[in-house]
């Protein structure tokens, strides 16, 4: 039940904030940081009472059910375990950074401003514990109607057509992974004769060979395109550089992670043949996104443009990491999500700090502002040196994991990925010495770092650190999620050994299931 | 004195579908080419005559009544449609001294 | 005749009686307020009998047949026809022409649809229809000294009149062939063929000309959106709900009792019917810059998605018809209620320029309106969604991948341009626009009040729909016994 009151506190919190926001724009902002700041702490507090050392008889840690609309056979299912509550604090997280952001950088429609971000961030916790698909395909939606509010209204000059192409793309990708949703259904209650949208009930269940491919297709376009991987990326650019900062945030940090999960939580464990059998060429999708994403960064002189194109490349490790069907590789799929989230986040608030002094992001205009502001140039190598992958900082972790994971899978691939850091490094470096480095080109005196930002700046840096020293509470917390997606590849060995003919049909989808539940709970090293 | 519906059948079936049909074609052109409001609904008269012929010979055909009665509805309703038809004609007319009806092209696209 | 059949009939009768006595209230003093009134009590009484009948099938022969599936359309049409009414007062109230005949009008029109809807007989079929277009003319061109209200008027009266004649021709030519004018009847006589006569197909193809005319579906839907632009607000959406609904409610009723579906090549015209009717809407609604324009071929798609839902031809099929109806009827009042609301004496406000910033300036409206687009879109948390996601359900359980996809296209279409409306109302307007005079906010309340119904209903259905779809099985339960 208190999954479901997360949710509803947030949209409870943004309504109020809307109203507030009426009366004086300051209530809406308290009304909004201290709503975030409570799930933060209930999310908080659900760590700390699931310790992870209990072995217990399944991995998910609680979960909340009652029937919605029982005639379609929908619930409204929530569930959580390791990775959904690493995934849930991050977006707290995220979200009380961009409120805080924007607490100057907002003048405008305060009250729904906070709205937008509190509806925002009530769908993507939505998606990160929703177990039944329909209601899943429903958070999918409601979070990008807010962010289409947030990058339409309060962007920069061109956030009219930034805001389109976001929605557009995103929607045309959710619709057709709604169709294949649908075909699960169907294909499912045919096979047992109940009809259901629960992902519990979902798991293991056979396809037609020819069908199991292009269902999977549907929800990787989905999850592709918000993730995004090259061919489809072409929304993100304009969406992060015209959004305004807490909606970048949330954008880098938090929807393109919905992605990610997805295809962890969904796609592996539902389609085990076809995606296995998708597997190169996904591979191959993200090394092609981690070397674009780096070379398009490195010729970028938008300053939020190229971090976009940061998270293209970044994107690229969580596809290839995924693809990889190894717990190295997931883990570090985990770490990913998180860390990017956090080192991605950062820059692009330091980006914002940037342009609420200077009034652009043009890094031609800048340079040499290390002298005039010395603690912003201090957060922003910090977070530059997190990108580029610097030991002792998280996404060093985060990315040594998925390679060594897709090495397994695929050397050649991982090879051509490796290189990808190698760039990495190249823009990252780019960042710090056009804007900090040189001669300084500003006409007037910038102000250092506030305190408020300082206050903003602070975590982010404890945090990166945090999980680049001492990951392994992350680790320990994804391991159960991890095996379990990793469960239907196990034993790829026999399943082909099955044949076909004999026990197909004596094989209901809920034995596949019990052994799923039982295993992967025990620690495999 | 023969009855209706024999003098009816005297003529074969198909040449009451050939000639209403062909009606119904007049109907339809005069339609489509003429501009004059007025005259376009005589071409719908046209139209719903050509069906009540029809009727007519199918209902002698089969000895059934349903047509014969169905003819009345349509008669009835005919004139109805053409009451407010004109109406609205005249209204037009006054607003713009004209029912061609080429005039009428503020709706567009 | 029986005594009983009078009971079936109530809520036909009612209104009858209420446009009498509407005539007679006219007759002697011309009052809208009263006249108001009485429409709104007679619509509500005839809610309340219908309410009586709920779970009956009853037959009235040879005309018509009071089961599950009329019972429901006949409530979806008297409500919308409700709501109409409750918008206009505001919209009427403001302008000078005699407003108190309207009501009598709409009182007819909506009598018209509930004649469709519960015939089982061509006669009945036809008189249904020509009750709703004959009031439906008059309606259309009512603000007769608006230029534009005249030639609407003129153009639907004449490609109307013309599409009857088609369907008559059709009717005659199935007449002659089977024999018979009733729908069960051309049942017996299809299950003893094969295979279709070619005089009995060619009937069937003049009988769509009318039909479609009616849906506004290609290639009959030249009419929407010269129609739409040009009707008073209230009647383009009482064009858009009632008399679309109606026709729809018919032709289910058509197919399944004559049992038509069985037959390939009127669900090819159909396929293409519906693909050619969400192409061309939304693709036609995208360099649209008037609303009611937009919307009318916005309702075109809509009504292509319907027929995918109606393709699938079983009783998933006709499930999510009936949701979808009821969310899109919703939809296209709370749409055109938005547009009545912010018309003024001279025009309706059908101008994309009127809506620009409109949320800076009446948030209430553009928050209904934003609902209600996000609705015709499919976005979540409104009726629209769910109604799609069922014709969805029904489109991939029988497998017509084609029309899946098609619609999947048309609605990522479909969202550019609804988008495009939303994004004008939230964008800021640098100067100050000269606000138009708006009614007194004391008239408005019948329109406000049932905006805000319309908006809460969107949302409810949106969020849990539960109830309406155990509501819609129910009542279909005695329609389809053979699915």
């Amino acid at each position: 039940m208190i999954l479901a009151w997360l949710i509803i506190l947030l949209m409870v919190g943004g309504i109020l904030a809307w109203i507030a926001g009426r009366f004086n724009a300051n209530f809406a902002r308290w009304i909004a940081l201290l709503t975030t700041l409570a799930s933060f702490l209930i999310s908080i507090s659900l760590w700390l009472n699931n310790p992870t050392t209990t072995v217990k008889a399944t991995n998910w840690m609680m979960r909340y059910e009652v029937p919605w609309v029982p005639q379609w056979g929908v619930s409204f299912s929530l569930a959580l375990d390791g990775l959904s509550l690493l995934m849930l604090l991050l977006t707290f997280f995220l979200g009380l950074l961009s409120i805080l952001v924007s607490w100057r950088e907002i003048k405008t429609k305060v009250g729904f401003f906070h709205f937008n971000i509190l509806w925002v961030l009530a769908g993507i916790s939505g998606v990160f514990l929703t177990m039944d698909l329909f209601l899943f395909y429903f958070f999918w939606e409601v979070m990008l109607i807010p962010m289409y509010f947030l990058i339409g209204i309060w962007g920069h000059a061109n956030r009219m057509y930034a805001a389109y192409k976001f929605f557009i793309f995103t929607q045309a990708s959710g619709l057709l992974m709604l169709l294949s949703i649908l075909g699960l259904y169907f294909i499912h209650g045919s096979n047992t004769g109940s009809y259901t949208f629960n992902y519990f009930d979902l798991l293991g269940t056979t396809f037609p060979p020819a069908i199991g491919p292009w269902l999977m297709a549907g929800f990787l376009m989905a999850f592709l395109v918000k993730l995004p991987v090259v061919p489809f990326h072409s929304w993100l650019p304009d969406a992060h550089s015209e959004a305004p900062t807490a909606g970048s945030v949330i954008l880098a940090g938090l929807l393109l992670k919905t992605g990610a999960y997805g295809l962890l939580r969904f796609v592996i464990p539902l389609f085990p043949e076809a995606a296995q059998a998708f597997a190169p060429w996904a591979m191959l999708l993200g090394v092609v996104g981690i070397l674009y994403g780096a070379i398009l960064a490195f010729s970028q002189t938008d300053l939020k443009r190229l971090i976009a194109y940061t998270s293209v490349s970044h994107m690229g490790f969580v596809i290839l990491g995924v693809f990889s069907f190894n717990e190295w590789a997931f883990q570090g799929v985990v770490m990913q999500m998180i860390t990017h989230g956090i080192s991605t986040g950062a820059l692009f608030i330091m980006a914002g700090f940037l342009y609420e002094r200077l009034h652009t992001r043009d890094i031609r205009q800048m340079g040499g502002f290390w002298p005039a502001i010395p603690r912003m140039g201090v957060f922003a190598s910090i977070f530059a040196m997190a990108s580029l992958g610097l030991p002792g900082l998280g996404n060093f972790i985060a990315e040594f994991l998925t390679l060594v994971g897709s090495w397994q899978a695929n050397n050649l691939l991982t090879i051509f990925a490796t290189i990808g850091l190698v760039a990495a490094t190249a823009y990252s470096l780019r960042i710090l010495q056009k804007v900090f480095l040189g001669k300084n080109k500003a006409e007037h005196p910038l102000t250092d770092l506030s305190l408020r930002e300082m206050s903003i700046a602070l975590p982010l840096v404890v945090a990166i650190l945090w999980l680049g020293l001492y990951p392994q509470p992350v680790l320990d917390r994804a391991k159960p999620s991890v095996d379990e997606q990793l469960e239907a590849y196990k034993k790829p060995t026999i399943k082909p050994e099955i044949p076909a003919q004999v026990t197909l049909q004596t094989l209901p989808a809920d034995t596949v299931r019990l052994l799923n539940t039982k295993g992967g709970i025990h620690a495999l090293k | 004195m023969n009855e209706i519906p024999e003098v009816i059948r005297t003529i074969p079936l198909q040449y009451y579908l050939f000639f209403s049909s062909t009606l119904f074609v007049i109907g339809i052109i005069g339609v489509l080419t003429r501009r004059n409001a007025i005259i376009i609904f005589m071409c719908i008269e046209l139209m719903l005559n050509a069906v009540n012929l029809l009727l007519t010979a199918f209902s002698a055909y089969r000895s059934d009544a349903n047509g014969q009665v169905f003819v009345f509805f349509i008669m009835a309703v005919a004139a109805a449609e053409v009451c407010v038809g004109l109406a609205i004609i005249v209204m037009i007319y006054r607003n713009l001294r004209s029912t061609d009806i080429n005039i009428l092209s503020n709706l567009k696209w | 005749m029986r005594l009983s059949d009078l009971y079936f009939l109530m809520p036909l009768l009612i209104l009858v009686g209420a446009a009498t006595l509407n005539m007679l209230v006219v007759a002697v003093k011309r009052n809208h307020k009263v006249i108001f009134g009485i429409t709104i009590v007679a619509h509500l009484v005839a809610v309340f009998t219908l309410l009586q009948l709920n779970g009956s099938s009853y037959q009235i022969p040879p005309f018509f047949v009071m089961d599950g599936w009329g019972i429901f359309n006949l409530g979806l049409i008297l409500l919308t026809s409700l709501f109409v009414t409750l918008l206009s007062y505001a919209y009427f109230e403001q302008r000078e022409e005699r407003k108190e005949e309207y009501y009598l009008l709409l009182i007819l029109a909506t009598l018209g649809a509930c004649v469709l809807v519960i015939s089982q007989h061509f006669m009945a079929l036809f008189l249904g229809l020509e009750i709703l277009s004959v009031a439906l003319y008059s309606l259309i061109a009512y603000l007769r000294t608006r230029e534009r209200s005249d030639e609407a008027g003129i153009k639907y009266l004449i490609l109307a009149a013309l599409s009857s004649a088609f369907l008559l021709f059709g009717m005659a030519l199935v007449y002659a062939v089977t024999g018979t004018m009733s729908f069960p009847e051309i049942g017996v006589y299809l299950q003893s063929v094969s295979e279709l006569p070619l005089l009995l197909l060619t009937g069937f193809g003049l009988m769509i000309v009318g039909i479609g005319f009616k849906l506004g579906i290609v290639p009959f839907h030249m009419w929407a959106p010269d129609v739409y632009e040009g009707a008073p607000a209230p009647v383009t959406a009482f064009i858009a709900t009632v008399s679309k609904g109606g026709m729809m409610g018919l032709l289910i009723r058509f197919f399944s009792q004559a049992d038509a579906y069985r037959y390939a090549n009127l669900m090819l015209i159909f396929t293409i019917i519906a693909i050619a009717s969400m192409l061309a809407g939304n693709l036609l609604a995208l360099r649209q810059k008037n609303i009611k324009r937009l919307l009318a071929y916005s309702s075109i798609a809509h009504l292509g998605y319907i027929l995918v839902a109606f393709l699938a031809g079983n009783r998933l099929g006709v499930e999510a018809v009936s949701f979808y109806l009821v969310a899109y009827f919703i939809t296209s009042l709370g749409a055109f209620g938005v547009v009545a609301l912010l018309s003024d004496t001279e025009r309706d406000a059908d101008q994309l320029e009127d809506y620009r910033g409109l949320f800076w300036r009446r948030p209430a409206t553009a928050a209904v309106f934003t609902a209600m687009l996000l609705s015709l879109a499919g976005i979540p948390l409104t009726a629209g969604f769910v109604g799609k996601f069922y014709i969805l359900a029904s489109g991939v359980n029988t497998q017509q991948w084609l029309l899946v996809l098609m619609l999947v296209l048309n609605s990522v279409i479909g969202l550019y341009y609804y988008i495009k409306v939303i994004a004008a109302m939230f964008a800021q307007t640098k100067s100050v626009q000269e606000r138009r005079k708006v009614l007194h906010p004391a008239l408005s309340f019948a329109s406000g009040g049932a905006m805000a119904i319309l908006g809460l209903l969107l949302i409810w259905i949106g969020v849990y729909p539960t109830s309406l779809v155990q509501l819609i099985r129910g009542l279909l339960a005695t329609f389809m016994t053979t699915f």
